[in-house]
């Protein structure tokens, strides 16, 4: 069933970070204006300063189907979506049943009534707050204002920021003219009024901004097209598949303000052929897609590799084997990102934990690119791409950027040249005196075909010696030690967005009294071993959590490492929450 | 045209100045060796910088070409010459770019390819040696075998009737549609200098021999099967281009020359003109874009 975000239906007590921290879901059919209620508190949220995280699902259908947002506010930094919700508004019956089974003693329900398509038999304990949202849009003659009204009633109820909601209001119908923008408002207004006649009997408001700080408000895949563009994107070659196509979208509407090339593609193999292409020419270039487009990439990135053509390949991990689950969440590209190409062939992979990452990591795969003339491939996930957060304004100065190395016109020139580091000096067509082959064929210093075993062994440890200071370039690892100096009980490895479940989780169970260590690595190949070996040694078990079947980073880690975690994996095409965790840890530990 | 772009990079050199160090592995006899010749002189006749060359290919025999060029160049993968040489383009449009390759590079692996070339009018030249069978993996059936050749997919005689390259880059809107067998030097070197000259997406089906595994297509056969198009053949009407190769098609005959061409913007240029009505430029500040996502 879609509602279960969570597993406390042992009926583990939720526990908030703080009270301020606050969880609200609008549910309903797709085309109601549910994510776009979403995005407005979202938004109203962002304005008045607090964190927010949001969690969407859409309906596979393009019309109609179950849609979710929901939006987690908080005056404190937040690290995931939470565990289930504080506040239900079902649009509709459907809505209402799919999600009953989280509507435990202490939540609140705000629902379409009378006038709606369903009466709830309210739960025990459930705060319940009838609101007649589809009778008040037709009586105001806007019956697409459902949910104005909808965001009326939780913006009274839930102490939402009213100014903020009414200045998003007027930006988001401010094209459709003054009319509509005023139906909107009035829509709004009816809706506060509705719900004031009401009596709260709920603790729930969304709190207070600590402090005012400078932040964007993105989704992941947004951001991902942003971190591209600081890092100096000049070519981006797309071919649309969900989850990924949003960068693209971004990319293409800002890239050419920058002077860049957005070309859509024929299919994936064209898409990283023209990187390849593009980056033989000079440019920094890059693609974006999901696992089918990656796995039709394979060869290409062998090529790559190769060639030692640098290039970006991001992959927004969706559900599979095959076409899969294409809206859902999951971390199971793993084994193609890292091997994924015939012929013992290496390249970088990294892996974003949230929207903040997605920019800054974005940066870094270019560079690691650019320095090491390898493929970097960058791996997001389906939650995280459509879920927006707040981050800290991301100052292009802060960024430092990489060039590849490029030829000096000293001597001979060799494409391939043999050095320490293995990396050779590149040349840009119209260099003068610089002709040379990019190839896949195995060549020697100068890109001639060469199949000596000599040549080939001395070629492929040069490719290979590129690779040994990759690690060294990253920060090392985040260990997540908290209070802790000694001993954990317990060390949760995490990577991609579990890491921000894992970091709440870890703090419950400190404030429970358990030893908890979390290591986050953002740089999976190659796998920086010594510092996976550095974190094991400082703890009594090992937990590996990941959304795959097969525990593909567990699987790594044993291979690369002498540790043994456990692996504790899940498929049904949602992320952990931070309870998952904790429940799991203790059954550990008992 | 395609190369150089703006007359800057012109130089003098002769064809034998564009030969790269390297020997042509290709087998004595080979039409390949022709398609090479024709190349390199069209490339003196034009004066291509070759530092501001790019040859581009893909897997066969056909594709080593780029080895024996001085100029940059990509050995790539099997049937994506073509896309590789469209980001090189769109990257650097002042490049001049030749992408070659075979029947089989170009019409059964890479096929999917080539609409996209035509359609989005790619500003490069594609010379496609055509010697209908692989070469390189030691004689299969192509896309263009004909349908009796013995080869060893098809030891009785093959299945399957050959397409025709011409025929399909008029219909997927090749801006440059032109034929020769690699025998023919002189007009297969005209045909390769006014593909490279003319702006846009030029294609060129060279019918190259291989006398090592197509014993049913040789020299002498091409050049007796090839009729050049009369001089008063209109290259502007497509029609006109379609209905020669059609007739000849139904004769058993091949239509040599110059089969269409015609004027339109490319890929790069649109690329351009979309930079400049949105006012674009290198040092656009990257805080009004980040501006967009404040709350
Ligand atoms: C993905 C892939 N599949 C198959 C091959 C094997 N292969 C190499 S060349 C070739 C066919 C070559 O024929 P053609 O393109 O007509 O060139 P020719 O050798 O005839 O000049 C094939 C099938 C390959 N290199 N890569
Ligand atoms: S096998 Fe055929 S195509 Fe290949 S080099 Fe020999 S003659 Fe030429
Ligand atoms: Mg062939």
């Amino acid at each position: 069933m879609e509602s279960a975000l969570g597993c406390d239906d042992e009926g583990e007590e939720k526990q908030q970070m703080s009270k301020s921290d606050l969880i609200i879901r609008i549910a309903g059919e797709g085309g109601e204006g549910i994510i776009s209620a979403g995005d407005m508190i979202t938004q109203a949220c962002a304005r008045a300063g607090l964190d927010v995280y949001t969690f969407k699902t859409f309906p596979a259908e393009i019309k109609g189907g179950y849609a979710m947002y929901q939006v987690r506010a908080s005056g404190q930094r937040l690290f995931n979506q939470g565990d289930t919700f504080d506040v239900l508004c079902a649009f509709n019956g459907e809505a209402y049943d799919l999600n009953h089974a989280r509507l435990k003693s202490g939540t609140a329900l705000v629902y379409d009534s009378p006038g709606g398509d369903f009466e709830p038999d309210i739960p025990e304990g459930v705060f319940a707050y009838p609101i007649p949202m589809t009778a008040t849009a037709k009586e105001l003659k806007s019956p697409k204002a459902k949910n104005m009204v909808a965001l009326g009633a939780l913006s009274q109820l839930f102490a939402i920021p009213e100014v903020s909601l009414r200045e998003v209001i007027g930006a988001k119908f401010g094209r459709k003219g003054e009319a509509v923008v005023q139906a909107n408002l009035a829509a709004f207004a009816r809706g506060r009024e509705l719900a004031a006649a009401l009596t709260k009997t709920d603790p729930f408001a969304v709190g207070q901004a600590v402090e005012k700080r400078d932040v964007v408000v993105m989704s992941g895949n947004h951001a991902i097209g942003l971190g591209a563009l600081i890092a100096g994107l000049d070519f981006y070659s797309a071919y649309p598949i969900t989850p990924a196509t949003e960068i693209a979208q971004y990319v293409a509407k800002h890239l050419p303000k920058r002077a860049g090339t957005l070309i859509q593609a024929e299919d994936e193999i064209a898409s990283i052929a023209q990187v390849v292409g593009a980056s033989y020419a000079g440019k920094k270039s890059m693609t974006a897609t999901s696992g089918p487009g990656l796995s039709l990439m394979s060869e290409m990135l062998g090529m790559a590799f190769m060639s030692e053509t640098p290039c970006v390949v991001v992959d927004v991990q969706r559900g599979g084997p095959s076409t899969g689950l294409p809206t859902k969440h999951e971390q199971s590209d793993l084994f193609l990102a890292i091997h994924g190409t015939h012929g013992d062939a290496g390249r970088i992979v990294l892996s974003v934990e949230n929207v903040r990452d997605c920019v800054d990591l974005t940066v870094q795969a270019f560079n690691l690119a650019e320095k090491y003339q390898v493929p970097v491939l960058l791996l997001s996930d389906g939650s995280l791409a459509f879920s927006t957060q707040t981050i800290p304004y991301p100052d292009p100065d802060s960024y430092t950027l990489v060039e590849r190395k490029r030829w000096d016109g000293e001597g001979e020139y060799k494409r391939y040249q043999l050095t320490a580091d293995g990396i050779s000096p590149m040349a840009d067509p119209g260099t003068h005196g610089a002709t040379h082959i990019a190839t896949g064929l195995e060549h020697n210093e100068l890109g001639m075909p060469n199949y000596t075993p000599a040549n080939h062994e001395a070629m492929q440890d040069k490719r290979f010696r590129k690779l040994m200071t990759v690690a060294a370039d990253m920060p090392p690892a985040e260990v997540d030690a908290g209070a802790e100096e000694d001993m954990a009980d317990i060390g949760v490895i995490a990577w991609g967005s579990t890491i921000g479940v894992v970091r709440e989780a870890l703090q419950r169970l400190r404030a429970a009294g358990i030893q908890a260590k979390g290591f986050y690595p953002k740089l999976l190949w190659p796998l920086p071993a010594e510092q996976f070996e550095a974190f094991g040694a400082g703890c009594r078990r090992l937990l590996l959590p990941e959304v795959n079947f097969q525990g593909q980073l567990a699987h790594f880690v044993r291979a690369e490492t002498s540790l043994r975690p456990e692996s504790y994996t899940i498929c049904g095409g949602l992320p952990f929450t931070p309870d998952m965790i904790v429940t799991k840890v203790k059954e550990m530990l008992a | 045209m395609n190369a150089p772009l703006n007359h800057l990079h012109k130089v003098s050199l002769q064809s034998k100045d564009y030969k790269d160090n390297v020997t042509p592995f290709w087998c004595p006899g080979c039409g390949h060796h022709g398609v090479l010749t024709s190349l390199l002189r069209a490339l003196s006749e034009i004066g291509v910088d070759p530092n501001f060359l790019v040859n581009i290919s893909g897997i066969g025999c056909s594709s080593r070409l780029p080895y024996f060029v001085k100029s940059y160049k990509m050995h790539t993968l099997h049937g994506r010459a073509g896309p590789v040489a469209t980001g090189t383009q769109l990257a650097r449009p002042d490049l001049a770019i030749v992408v070659s390759g075979g029947d089989g590079d170009g019409f059964s692996i890479g096929g999917g390819h080539m609409p996209h070339l035509a359609r989005k009018n790619v500003n490069v030249t594609y010379v496609l040696m055509d010697n209908h069978v692989y070469g390189l993996t030691k004689c299969q059936a192509s896309p263009t075998s004909r349908r009796e050749m013995k080869t060893v997919t098809t030891p009785y005689g093959g299945v399957e009737e050959p397409l025709d390259p011409v025929l399909y880059m008029l219909t997927y809107g090749a801006s440059y549609v032109a034929q020769s067998y690699a025998a023919n030097a002189k007009l297969t070197t005209r045909l390769i200098k006014e593909g490279m000259e003319h702006k846009g997406f030029a294609f060129i089906n060279v019918l190259s021999h291989c006398p090592t595994f197509n014993d049913i297509d040789d020299a002498k056969s091409f050049k007796e099967a090839s009729d050049e198009v009369p001089t008063e053949h209109d290259v502007a009407d497509l029609d006109a281009a379609m209905h020669v190769v059609n007739l000849a098609n139904r004769a058993g005959r091949v239509p040599t020359g110059l089969l269409y061409r015609v004027e339109r913007p490319t890929l790069d240029q649109r690329m351009a003109e979309l930079v400049e009505r949105v006012g674009g430029h290198p040092e656009y500040d990257l805080r009004k874009i980040i501006d967009l996502s404040r709350p």
